[in-house]
């Protein structure tokens, strides 16, 4: 059966391997609908889909800012006008500037709980209340939302946030049969991990293409088998 | 096709003080919401008639509308007992199938109605063996007046379906011969249509009292792991 996929920060890091990795495969993905914020690497992505499009899948891309609440309740409406549905939802995007509690802007606090936390949970709801269930969701936290650490107070406490978010969502939204798994990278190349790292290696450690591998699992028969209030995945 | 007639008008007294029942959580949700969901996964059901309690409807849609139940919904005023509300709601059902459901069997699952609407016979009800023992008593003189068999009697239970036209009938008949039913499978069965029963589930219980709303919440719960 064709199925939909809802992919948000798709331009870069993991949002754009899990885009490219089920955008390629021949698989029942259909439809992607990628949401990011506008940028070159986007354009690039999106023109590359639209060159070399295999398995005529449909692209349907989306310019837009997650700390916008209000943005992303009327774009759930256009989603579901323009592909009828969403099965599987990977709410991938991430927002951090790392800072000591005593320069802190209370501004970037909400703007990372903004982005990391209530945006996933609005996408959620806004579906559901334009009459979407899910096959599966998985939300991308990180193994920052399992323990504190200095300067990463906002990030670190937003993911603790989506990891017990995730546990709610999976037993509330049961009744329809939805998975819900949440995951945790540890130490991953991305933009993001830069910012919180930004002395470290990013060839030494494991690559967005390894999560997007793990979400392609999960979106497989085997991910069926897993039962995980928090997969962690690291190399 | 069916049309669900999903029974959700009686305040429950007992249960939630001043509040219809159907409003009270379990595991976390009103209570009629996982009857509404499971009924909204069986493609045969292409039809809820769902009744509401006086000044309950707006709070009823926003839940229908919340909980992304996609199956059209056709609302009617509760009526002033059950027998009332089936028969205001029995009209508005488009199909000559017809399911009954209350909104108090939190438990029930789409296997239990598609278990209804695969049986080929018309008028089928769910019903529970019983595993104890009853006895015919006189209350007024606390007399054990006999016995009875028990593997002659089943623990009613709901949904249950059938034809429009003998449901439609059996209430006819009960309106003139002023007969009181308190479920339709046995009022289906006296007033002369034949009526089939299948076995249910002991847990399909029907949440009437606090230690029901646990129960209910407990079995929700889901397995645990061993």
């Amino acid at each position: 059966m064709p199925k939909s996929i809802l992919i948000t920060g798709a331009s870069k890091g993991i949002g754009a391997a899990t885009a490219e990795r089920f955008f390629y495969a021949d698989n029942d993905i259909t439809d992607l609908i990628l949401l990011a914020r506008e940028s070159e690497e986007f354009e690039k992505l999106i023109g590359r889909f639209a060159d070399d499009n295999p398995h005529g899948k449909r692209v349907f891309p989306h310019f837009i800012d997650l700390a916008d609440r209000a943005r992303i309740v009327g774009l759930m409406r256009d989603v579901m006008a323009e592909a009828g549905k969403v099965d599987i939802l990977i709410n991938n995007a991430g927002y951090t500037a790392p800072c000591a509690l005593q320069q802190i802007s209370f501004a970037d606090f909400e703007r990372t709980m903004g982005v990391n936390v209530y945006a996933p949970f609005t996408i959620v709801q806004e579906l559901l209340h334009c009459g979407n269930t899910f096959e599966l969701i998985v939300n991308i936290a990180s193994t920052a939302g399992m323990s504190g650490r200095p300067g990463w107070l906002t990030y670190g406490a937003s993911k603790a946030a989506v990891i017990n978010m995730s546990e709610a969502i999976k037993e509330e939204l049961s009744i329809y049969g939805t998975r819900v798994v949440c995951i945790s990278p540890g130490r991953c190349a991305t933009d993001l991990r830069r910012k919180l790292a930004p002395d470290e290696d990013p060839s030494t450690i494991m690559q967005p293409e390894h999560v997007a591998s793990v979400i392609d699992m999960l979106a497989s028969d085997v991910g069926h088998l897993v039962d995980s209030q928090n997969f962690v995945v690291r190399r | 096709m069916y049309s669900l007639m999903l029974l959700n008008g009686g305040i429950g007294n007992r249960v939630a003080a001043g509040r219809p029942k159907q409003f009270i959580e379990v595991a976390g949700r009103p209570i009629i919401v996982y009857s509404l969901v499971a009924a909204d996964a069986v493609p045969e059901i292409d039809q809820i008639v769902l009744n509401y309690p006086e000044g309950f409807r707006e709070e009823i849609e926003h839940l229908v509308a919340d909980y992304a139940v996609q199956t059209p919904v056709t609302y009617v005023a509760a009526g002033a007992s059950r027998h009332e509300s089936v028969a205001a709601m029995l009209p508005e059902c488009r199909n000559d199938r017809v399911l009954i459901h209350e909104s108090a069997r939190p438990l029930v699952g789409t296997a239990d109605f598609k278990q209804l609407v695969a049986d080929p016979r018309e008028n089928v009800s769910l019903m529970l063996p019983i595993p104890f023992t009853v006895a015919p008593v006189d209350p007024d003189t606390a007399l054990v007046t006999g016995s009875l068999e028990r593997d002659r009697l089943r623990n009613v239970q709901l949904p249950q379906k059938f034809l429009k036209a003998d449901l439609a009938e059996a209430h006819e008949q009960a309106r003139d011969r002023r007969l009181v039913f308190t479920e339709d499978a046995t009022l289906c069965a006296v007033t002369g249509h034949e009526v089939h029963f299948i076995d249910g589930q002991d847990t399909n219980i029907k949440v009437t009292t606090p230690t029901d709303v646990k129960l209910a919440g407990f079995l929700l719960g889901g397995d645990d792991d061993a």
